[in-house]
């Protein structure tokens, strides 16, 4: 590949990941306004939200790690991106592969506990405390799934995974050769999210909503850009991994909007749970349903 | 007699245990001493064809005892782990230098013995890795064994107790290989490496799972494995900073040299793999498959409670020391590469972490991570060195540790090895939980009062302090040097490498170019700055400028989260922490105790009739059956 295609590519992967992202932040506050009985904002209110956070005259800094967690918690996710193919791009995906891009997921978490907790605020460091504890629910059952996903295909690159499935067609799909394994990986990418009824890391009644306590103007902005990163990264890994990629953009974009209403749509019916029983939860089923998924595959 | 290179690397070891036991009382004689571990560095780069596979160099020394032949050499893979260990050695006592050492001195401690058991240390592990025979090996061992007694002692009161503890354990493991080693020589007849390769062919099942137990057992208990491990915490955290630094790097890192020379080397991975344990489904290579495991999850899971931060770190280096193991007895080329590229990830991210919080009690006198709090303010630079340790630890890009447990996860995926493979994924995660627990307890949140007005850590601690971040993401960027002298190790004890490019690995299926992901990561990180810092200037407050539910700070109110810091997990797996392997080691104890003081009632009699008696009786028992 010529090295100039390559930069556009590296260039375009993370722009559309941020645009999606925006789109699928849209998506999510519909549907809590509609289960709510609001109408929702309007269409372009993510991009206004976070021009409006960047452009706050006061920016309160609680010194410079502050500000790199900040930035770290941005910029793992632009780098996540170019691992995660798309139609007609694939960045590079096969010179790190899934479990790269796995650790590379961890990276903005660890900037923004690094930030938090220069903050100096203990409801912070409760939340993030909590974040990690959710981390390590919620990670155990999604490697099972990863394991088995990988082990079936006999490949961690991503590329080749998803060319498996769209040369056999629907029957091969992970979704229907792993049924099992599709459905921890749902359970444990809802948990990652963060949302309902796994929320336990923002928890406003209890710790004056955990990280982002001191988080003001771009801080908060520069979140929400991870936000958006974040929605996009997971739905459309859940669709490389288990419903065969997209063969057109169309069909791309359609199966990762649908993958994320699903634990959208389940958030805003729940309250949330414990941190302990967040643990327990996640240990028990999706575990359990992972396991048998991989007996299956073995 | 013309001396070989080799020669001329020990000659130079023991010059320095020398200065060291003659001029330690005098002058800077750290200084002195730190120089000549760089003169012994210098001779291993000279002897560097080593690690690219050239020929082994012998000793021109060698000796006859009671029929005996001893020889010593260096091979691929004795250059590899004394690379590490002149490295360690270097660095930790460049950081011993100057300022360290005059607050040491001022709180009572023996500088001079400090530096002689250093010393002694080095060269006794020279010696180790330079056996040329069993016989040799297991006399290097010993050293290494007492060495390692003396470095942990230096420190007195609690230090005394640990290393007693550590020594006992030691002393068990020594007789261990010891039968080991009579049994070997009464099977092959000699102690040579080339006859026991022979012998080996010809044992019985039976002959091969003592021998593997025997010395599993032996080396195990010098690398930490479950469930000899509860030694090695305290023995490690009390010694004084850079030795704690230098043993928690590479000691244990011995007992691994010696599992891949004898059990790997000598008795083969296909031998181990044909032993099977009965009425199960598992062999001796699983079960050291799982005891690595282990290893992994219980030290890890154990240093989560820690509210010390050197405890914390030395049983994370218990755990750790299972994904070498773990990638080693995968055997194949991912994992054998893997296992054994991280004892040099290792060491540098272990050997950084431990001088950070040195520098760190250096400047407040507490370890204690309820104690402090906020200093990235003050030791910026400290910080720098704890945050690439930690990523490095737990196992993150763009930092080194990734590489080497990226190879093992690889490794077992290729196998199939799904429970393993969620073993080593609970003992990162639970890693970086509680690295997370020392950055945030000791460098991030509220500065306390009494530490308002700290310096940064002096440029004697923090310049090898720079230097091993480093290294630790030089490697991380460009695993492919390590990688070379890795495969050369691995042809010496029969095991074939990877495929290797300059920034990782070749291999069709999943390869993995560190050049290129740490490229888009911190490409990623400019992009991101870019978007931060358009956004207009911040204002920088004061800590207690701070949210608090409407109440006013002041400094002496302390704001910050540390105590009980994961209650959420605790809360749930708190029940899980039995303390059963305590219960083991107090019940061996107390049985040994019992034993000893039956024994000493006996002799108390000092009854000549009922010894006489009772030998006559086992004599006639023994000529009858």
């Amino acid at each position: 590949m010529a090295p100039i295609e390559l930069l556009i590519e590296l260039t375009l992967m993370p722009l559309i990941a941020f645009i999606v992202g925006m789109m699928m932040v849209l998506m999510m506050r519909r549907i809590a306004a509609r289960i709510q009985r609001r109408i929702g904002p309007p269409f372009f209110q993510p991009l206004y939200d976070i021009i409006k956070l960047h452009g706050k005259r006061t920016q309160v800094s609680h010194g410079l790690i502050h500000d790199i967690g900040i930035v770290m918690a941005m910029g793992g996710y632009i780098a996540a991106e170019t691992l995660l193919p798309v139609p007609g791009m694939n960045g590079i995906a096969e010179k790190g592969g899934l479990i790269t891009l796995l650790y590379l997921m961890m990276i903005p978490s660890l900037g923004l506990a690094l930030g938090v907790g220069q903050c100096a605020n203990p409801n912070g460091s409760i939340g993030i405390a909590r974040a990690l504890t959710a981390m390590l629910a919620y990670d155990i059952p999604l490697v099972i799934v990863i394991f088995g996903v990988a082990y079936a295909a006999g490949t961690t690159n991503l590329v080749e995974i998803i060319a498996t499935q769209q040369a056999g067609g629907f029957a091969t799909w992970g979704v229907v050769e792993m049924p099992l394994l599709a459905i921890a990986g749902l359970i444990a990418m809802h948990a990652s999210l963060g949302k309902q009824p796994f929320e336990i890391y923002i928890a406003p009644a209890e710790i004056a909503t955990g990280p982002m306590v001191e988080m003001s103007g771009k801080y908060l902005g520069g979140l929400f850009v991870m936000q958006c990163f974040q929605l996009y990264t997971t739905s459309v890994l859940y669709v490389s991994l288990f419903l065969g990629g997209g063969t057109t953009w169309f069909d791309f974009l359609i199966k990762s909007f649908l993958v994320l209403a699903i634990p959208v749509s389940i958030a805003y019916l729940f309250p949330r749970y414990r941190t302990e029983d967040l643990l327990r939860l996640m240990w028990k089923w999706p575990v359990m349903l992972g396991l048998i998924g991989l007996a299956f595959v073995m | 007699m013309i001396f070989s290179l080799l020669d001329e690397l020990l000659i130079f070891s023991a010059a320095t245990v020398l200065v060291a036991l003659i001029l330690g009382r005098g002058l800077a004689v750290g200084w002195m001493v730190t120089i000549l571990y760089a003169g012994q560095l210098l001779v291993l780069i000279k002897m560097g064809a080593l690690g690219y596979g050239g020929d082994p160099i012998a000793s021109e020394v060698s000796l006859s005892v009671m029929g005996q032949d001893l020889s010593w050499r260096f091979d691929a893979l004795s250059w590899f782990f004394a690379l590490i260990t002149l490295v360690a050695a270097l660095l930790t006592s460049w950081f011993s230098c100057g300022e360290w050492e005059r607050k040491f001195k001022q709180q009572g401690g023996n500088v001079w013995l400090f530096h002689l058991a250093m010393a002694l240390n080095v060269f006794t592990m020279l010696i180790l890795l330079a056996s040329g025979d069993l016989l040799s090996l297991f006399i290097g061992w010993e050293l290494v064994s007492w060495a390692g007694f003396l470095l942990m002692a230096v420190a007195g009161g609690v230090a005394t107790k640990a290393a007693i503890r550590y020594i006992t354990y030691a002393v068990v493991g020594g007789m261990s290989i010891f039968g080991g080693i009579a049994l070997v020589y009464a099977a092959a007849g000699s102690l040579q490496y080339e006859a026991i390769l022979i012998a080996v062919e010809k044992m019985s099942t039976g002959q091969l799972w003592m021998l593997v137990l025997l010395f599993g057992s032996g080396f195990g208990i010098k690398m930490g494995l479950l469930p000899f491990h509860l030694w090695q915490a305290a023995a490690y955290a009390e010694t004084p900073g850079p030795g704690s630094a230098f043993l928690g790097a590479i000691s244990s890192r011995m007992g691994l040299f010696a599992i891949l020379l004898v059990l790997v080397k000598l008795f083969g991975i296909v031998n181990i793999d044909s032993l099977k344990i009965p009425f199960t489904l598992i062999d001796a290579r699983d079960l050291l498959a799982w005891i690595a495991v282990f290893t992994i999850i219980f030290p890890t899971y154990t240093a989560l409670k820690q509210n010390d931060a050197r405890y914390l770190l030395a049983w994370h280096g218990i755990g750790q020391g299972g994904y070498m193991l773990l990638g080693l007895v995968t055997a194949n080329s991912l994992g054998a590469a893997g296992g054994l590229l991280h004892v040099l990830n290792y060491a540098a991210c272990q050997a950084a972490l431990l001088m950070a919080v040195f520098a760190v009690m250096h400047r407040t006198g507490t370890a204690d991570l309820n104690k402090l709090g906020g200093l990235v303010a003050r030791m910026p630079l400290s910080f720098l060195v704890l945050l690439t340790g930690i990523i490095g630890l737990a196992g993150l890009p763009p930092m080194n540790g990734f590489v080497s447990k990226w190879l093992v996860y690889r490794s077992l995926l290729e196998d199939g090895m799904p429970l393993l493979f969620l073993g080593t994924i609970i003992g990162t995660l639970g890693t970086i939980l509680s690295v997370y627990k020392l950055i945030h307890n000791m460098f991030l949140g509220q500065l306390r009062v009494e530490h308002e007005h700290i310096r940064e850590a002096p440029w004697s601690m923090m310049t090898p302090m720079l230097i091993l971040a480093g290294v630790i993401f030089v490697t991380g960027l460009l695993p492919g040097i390590p990688l070379t002298w890795v495969t050369a190790a691995l042809q010496t004890i029969g095991l074939t490498g990877p495929e290797i490019t300059l920034g990782g690995i070749d291999s069709s299926s999943g390869s993995l170019d560190m050049i290129w992901v740490i490229g888009v990561l911190f490409a990623g990180f400019g992009i991101g700055a870019v978007i931060f810092y358009s956004a207009g200037p911040s204002k920088r407050v004061h800590q207690l400028d701070n949210y608090a539910g409407g109440h006013f700070l002041t400094a002496d109110v302390r704001y910050q989260y540390s105590d009980n810091f994961y209650s959420g997990l605790m809360h749930l797996i708190r029940g899980w922490y039995r303390g059963s392997f305590q219960w083991l080691e107090n019940s061996i104890t107390s049985l040994v105790e019992f034993l000893s003081l039956g024994m000493q009632g006996i002799y108390r009699r000092a009854n000549s009739e009922f010894y006489l008696l009772s030998t006559a009786l086992f004599i006639i028992a023994w000529v009858v059956f």
